[in-house]
């Protein structure tokens, strides 16, 4: 999907965002985290090796998604907001994702 | 198990559709359980703030006297068209909103969504929490008798259920209704701040007379890097929610953060000074079917309706989706006591209910807006063009230089085919037309 048509963004444009550590954010979602039960994985690691551009590292609101020294791609799941976009917005349906056990994950305060 | 749990109807998820399809059943005698995986009902649900009387009117005709959790009723409406430093804008108030109860009110779904469903536990819902429907239970023809959950021991039966479960439509893309994942050209990730402030503040800083008056606004052009998307600032009772949306796929073909976009907007020249010194309550994200009519799942099987977001029912030009889920949830319960009536749970009666949506602003909505994500998808230059465009003609207007008028027409003109050829321009608005009127 993704690769047919790379990027329309100015790049003087995408110089203007300011770069945002999403823990900053995350402190002030609750969550109740599953610690027996990791509602996202990812399928298969060799695509995720094999992809280029690894947009889940950025569209994720949550930053679930991070890389580590070797390049392999880690889930931190404890932080997703549910939001779902990883399952479909994976160029290669790479992500394997499913609600949380009832009760668990984010509970907004305010919504 | 020796006692199957069983209910005259099972309802799947406690938003705005799953609990307005509760409501209707259970005043007209319905037993019916209600499932929800949230710590609570609205656990889950986040949004940018806005619901519509017209639909609790609906509903629930005597929501008034039951002390909705509301924010503020929106009196000050409309667009902002924001460059990279000015904005310009369209936006009405007017004391014709201001009545009461109001067209619309903002809200916190954290707080909307657990009174909502504490109306529904009222008129006799089992509202069961903490529990995620993992799958359907299923009679030797393959009709959905029930669901199964995730608790041990949790299957439940009913001849009826309605699924409003939300965005990530896992069950209704089970049952087949769905015949593929949402396609991220046709879904908006939106992500969204609540910023805490004083009452006094908010109302000094939007000019509210006091919190019988509130703002809501749709923000385009800059926002989102003049990328297909939206920002919003609504102004709550003692807060501000301020977010921004954009098609998933450019977030994905760009290699864009979400939140630094969003940071990015809370920083611009023109913004920033409506934040100052508010203070960062709730982060959140959620996603915004706009799938459109064309990309809808079929909303009824044996023994199953759809409705809300799991639909795909949403209004993005207008910002409206809690409306049509209420509705559509009214609509799925009333064909469920009619099926009760008639004792016949098979698709062919359920059709009854997408007939309801038809003849309903619901479904003629969605059809008129067919084309709407589209054309945003299509155009993807239309915001930055127009809305820089529109300020700079406009600071060329309310600018004096000692210049003949005719000739500052003709610069504006200039300011406008520089940017876009008149063949360009025309096909825009063709298509702008198209998308508009269905």
């Amino acid at each position: 999907m993704s690769e047919k048509k790379r990027t329309t963004l100015n790049p003087a444009l995408a110089a203007t965002l300011p770069p945002t550590n999403v823990d900053d954010l995350l402190v002030s979602v609750k969550y109740y985290v599953d610690e027996e039960y990791a509602h996202i994985r990812i399928k298969d690691d060799k695509v995720c090796a094999e992809c280029a551009h690894h947009p889940c590292l950025d569209f994720c609101p949550a930053g679930v998604f991070t890389q580590d020294r070797t390049g392999k791609i880690l889930v931190g799941y404890q932080a997703c907001l549910e939001c779902g976009s990883c399952r479909i917005g994976c160029p290669y349906q790479n992500v394997d994702w499913n609600l949380p056990r009832g009760g668990y994950g984010v509970a907004y305060k305010f919504g | 198990m020796a006692n199957k749990l069983t209910f005259d109807a099972i309802v799947v998820g406690g938003g705005p559709a799953g609990t307005s399809a509760a409501i209707t059943m259970a005043k007209a005698g319905l037993q019916t359980i209600l499932i929800e995986r949230g710590r609570f009902a609205g656990a889950k649900n986040f949004f940018g703030g806005v619901l519509y009387t017209h639909a609790l009117d609906e509903v629930l005709p005597d929501w008034q006297s039951r002390g909705p959790a509301l924010e503020r009723p929106v009196t000050d409406t409309g667009y902002w068209l924001l460059s990279p430093d000015s904005v310009l804008r369209f936006t009405q108030k007017s004391e014709r909103y201001k009545k009461v109860p109001a067209e619309s009110y903002t809200a916190l779904r954290a707080n909307f969504d657990p009174w909502f469903a504490q109306q529904a536990m009222d008129l006799g819902v089992l509202v069961i929490t903490k529990t995620t429907v993992t799958g359907f239970l299923r009679d030797e023809r393959g009709r959905v008798i029930g669901v199964t959950t995730d608790r041990p021991d949790g299957d439940v039966y009913a001849p009826v259920v309605i699924i409003g479960e939300g965005v990530n439509n896992l069950l209704t893309q089970q049952l087949g209704l769905a015949k593929s994942d949402l396609p991220p050209r046709y879904v908006a990730l939106s992500v969204k701040e609540y910023l805490g402030l004083p009452e006094k503040e908010v109302e000094a800083r939007f000019g509210l007379s006091g919190p019988d008056e509130g703002v809501a606004i749709d923000i385009f052009g800059d926002v989102t890097l003049g990328l297909p998307g939206t920002g919003f600032i609504y102004t709550d009772k003692a807060g501000i929610s301020i977010g921004c949306g954009l098609l998933l796929e450019q977030l994905v073909i760009n290699n864009l953060k979400p939140y630094e976009i969003l940071a990015r907007f809370k920083n611009h020249p023109i913004i920033k000074p409506y934040l100052e010194g508010a203070e960062r309550l709730e982060y959140g994200a959620h996603l915004i079917p706009e799938t459109g009519y064309d990309r809808m799942p079929a909303l009824y099987t044996d023994g199953v309706m759809v409705a809300g977001d799991a639909a795909g029912m949403v209004d993005a030009l207008h910002r409206e989706g809690t409306n049509l889920a209420m509705i559509a949830g009214k609509m799925a319960g009333e064909t469920a006591i009619e099926a009760h009536k008639q004792k016949n749970f098979s698709a062919e009666f359920l059709r009854g209910y997408r007939r309801r949506l038809q003849d309903s602003f619901v479904l003629k909505d969605l059809k008129q807006y067919r084309r709407m994500t589209d054309f945003l998808d299509s155009t993807p230059h239309f915001m930055e063009t127009y809305v820089n465009f529109a300020n700079d003609a406009a600071y060329r207007y309310f600018t004096a230089h000692g210049m003949a008028k005719r000739d500052m027409e003709k610069e504006i003109i200039r300011l406008l085919t520089r940017r876009r050829s008149f063949l360009g321009i025309a096909v825009d608005m063709i298509k702008l037309l198209r998308g508009m009127r269905g």
